[in-house]
């Protein structure tokens, strides 16, 4: 009966007394219900910003990775501006920029893995049927076009080599293009006026859908010979140049050896010498992920830091209430420690009471962030995923916070004089 | 075999308005196990003060105090909150339970901290409330009781981890003669049963029911004497159920 050491408390019971704690801090909930909903709101506000500002930077980034997927993924553009080796818009180097049908393909002989190669002349054009006309941006290729844009015929058929070849007056509509002008008629095998021009449509692109406003089915596919002749001629600097070229890669080839491989050529077609500013420029799909992800992280950084703001005001109306806890019940933790409670558990107490308050706060916080998510995603059009990931952090971070903002509060209630805490009235 | 209770030279002083003022002046004194001790004195005589450094809520500032023979000058906050727990039980004068807690929750308390799991604690503490006469008051909360429950609920609290003394301060203070005599019935069986009862009192009906009367005047012990003439208090039926 006499032993003179302290009774030693078994890890067993370690749960259990969180699980007192718990129950503790929800009776002190259901005590102080309005103030305690009150404190939960600023916390929720916090987390609920916290999320969505998660979930929209996640968002665009994955719209804009989409959106290069989508148009195809493994490819190198090919524009002929000078490359002055930095990103942004091209300084003038009083070099022109050149890239021809013939550089494409000796790049198509020389280059290995290349999938398939698409010259580009693209104009904006003004479109008439009888009764109806819109305008859209029209695309002078070649068969290629359609392999490295994973957009292929889907009613009537896409342009031929011959086509090309006989510079034929003949077009291929992307379906908001012969939605507009024709609505749910089948327009294969009408014709229809472009900038004047008659020309014969000759079938239907698959549908592809928009990501982030840009709609990829409001387009139309001309042989590049005829939009050549017809629209654009004049404007080039030479009868063979382009304005754009794509070079789609087999799916397990290195985009960044494919690239080199296309600069060599084209540095050995223009002759340029090391140091020299090539006339050409190539960047690949991976490149602008890359960079399109540098910005979105920028974004998504800006977001989370603003919305920050509210988690660490909602932190703060915690630590405040806590304190307002600990003054009230004062003499409640007398008694307690004088029947046995160490510092560590009137400590713990107090942060579960915190922590409690910040993952209520939290858990609706993330139930508003997933539904405004659902919601902008399908009203909107712009993904907004909160994923588990994203769920699971702010829940975590939420505690996190309640430990941190209930940590002083709840170290000042450990460090009373049991007596004076008694004394209280 | 050792004291229960020993102080050595107990001394605390408080500084108020740049004066020194000795609250407990060198008090040196034994209680044995099974003692029946009532500590008498006016407020501010010290009784108080010496009762919270004897139940080691206090920390003294010269000389030390002894548990069961174990020295407690230089124990950790946690050790002393251990030595609280498993040997002394405290009863107050306003009750201190608490609010919005049931019976079997308030009486638990201790358990709690002295790392019992769920079903044991409710079983000790239920247990504990049925030797109170309490049977039937298990899941009420403090609002719903009479002050002698209450203070009953708060003996069975001071009782559940089984401790060597029972430390009363002012027991009766807020309740009325027939139900004070209840909760000093209660004291004198628990003290038959073994247990080491202190009671700190200012009232002489009260201190007439312990088996030893220690006086306080001016932080020093003037008078320390058996009580002669012991008044027995009869248990109301209702407590003996």
């Amino acid at each position: 009966m006499a032993s003179a050491a302290p009774p030693a408390r078994s890890r067993r019971n370690f749960l259990a007394s969180w699980a007192v704690n718990i129950a503790i801090a929800f009776t002190a909930l259901r005590t102080n219900l309005m103030r305690s909903l009150l404190t939960m709101l600023g916390v929720m506000i916090g987390v609920f910003a916290v999320t969505l500002a998660v979930a929209v930077g996640n968002g665009a980034s994955e719209a804009v990775t989409e959106t290069i997927n989508r148009f195809g993924s493994n490819m190198a553009i090919l524009i002929p501006a000078p490359d002055d080796g930095e990103d942004g818009p091209p300084r003038n180097t009083g070099i022109r920029g050149r890239l021809t049908q013939r550089d494409l393909k000796a790049i198509e002989a020389e280059v290995p893995n290349v999938r398939a190669v698409a010259p580009q002349l693209r104009r904006q054009v003004d479109i008439v049927v009888a009764g109806s006309s819109t305008s859209s941006e029209a695309v002078g290729t070649t068969p290629g076009y359609g392999f490295v844009t994973n957009q292929l015929a889907d009613g009537g058929r896409y342009i031929t080599t011959a086509d090309v070849r006989s510079a034929a007056r003949v077009v291929v509509l992307g379906r908001t293009v012969a939605d507009d002008l024709f609505g749910d008629f089948d327009p294969v095998g009408e014709t229809i006026r472009i900038n004047s021009v008659p020309f014969t449509i000759i079938g239907l692109l698959e549908v592809k859908g928009s990501t982030l406003g840009d709609d990829q089915d409001d387009t139309l596919i001309l042989p590049i010979s005829t939009m050549r002749q017809r629209f654009v001629g004049d404007s080039l600097p030479g009868p063979d140049d382009l304005q754009f070229a794509f070079v789609a890669f087999n799916e397990d080839a290195s985009l960044a050896r494919g690239k080199e491989d296309i600069v060599n050529v084209l540095k050995d077609r223009y002759r340029v010498k090391p140091g020299d500013v090539a006339p050409f420029t190539v960047r690949t799909t991976e490149e602008f992920v890359e960079q399109s992800n540098f910005v979105t992280g920028i974004l998504q950084a800006v977001l989370v830091s603003i919305a920050s703001i509210s988690l660490l005001v909602g932190g703060i109306g915690i630590m405040n209430i806590m304190l307002v806890s600990v003054t009230e019940r004062t003499r409640e933790i007398g008694l307690r420690m004088a029947l046995g409670a160490r510092k560590s558990d009137i400590r713990n107490q107090f942060l579960v009471e915190a922590a409690v308050l910040c993952v209520l706060g939290g858990t609706v916080g993330l139930a508003l962030a997933w539904v405004s998510g659902v919601a902008l995603e399908n009203y909107a059009d712009f993904p907004v995923p909160v994923g588990v990931g994203t769920a699971v952090g702010a829940v975590l971070f939420s505690a996190f916070i309640g430990l941190l903002f209930g940590g002083y509060p709840a170290v000042r209630a450990s460090q009373l004089s049991p007596i004076e805490a008694l004394r209280t009235e | 075999m050792h004291p229960l209770v020993e102080t050595r030279n107990l001394v605390k002083t408080y500084e108020l308005g740049g004066e020194t003022i000795h609250a407990v002046n060198d008090v040196s004194l034994t209680i044995e196990q099974g003692e029946y001790v009532a500590i008498m004195g006016a407020s501010g005589s010290g009784k108080s003060t010496f009762m919270n450094m004897v139940g080691c809520l206090d920390v003294p500032s010269e000389g030390t105090v002894l548990i069961d023979g174990i020295p407690t000058e230089h124990m950790s906050s946690d050790d002393l909150a251990a030595l609280r727990n498993r040997k002394i039980g405290f009863v107050f004068q306003q009750f201190n339970l608490l609010a919005r807690t049931t019976s079997i929750d308030n009486v638990a308390v201790p358990l709690i901290y002295a790392g019992l799991d769920t079903a044991t604690r409710r079983e000790r503490a239920t247990a504990k409330l049925i030797d109170m006469g309490l049977g039937d008051r298990l899941l009420n909360t403090p609002a719903k009781l009479s002050g002698g429950q209450q203070q009953r609920v708060a003996i069975a609290r001071a009782l559940v981890t089984d401790p060597l003394i029972l430390l009363a301060d002012e027991p009766t203070g807020a309740l009325d003669t027939r139900t004070s005599e209840d909760i000093m019935a209660i004291f004198e069986e628990l003290n038959a049963s073994g247990i080491t009862v202190i009671v700190v009192t200012h009232e002489n009906e009260i201190a007439e029911h312990a088996k030893r009367r220690i006086e306080f005047r001016d932080g020093k012990v003037i008078e320390d004497h058996p009580v002669l003439n012991r008044i027995i208090a009869s248990p109301r039926e209702e407590v003996e159920a």
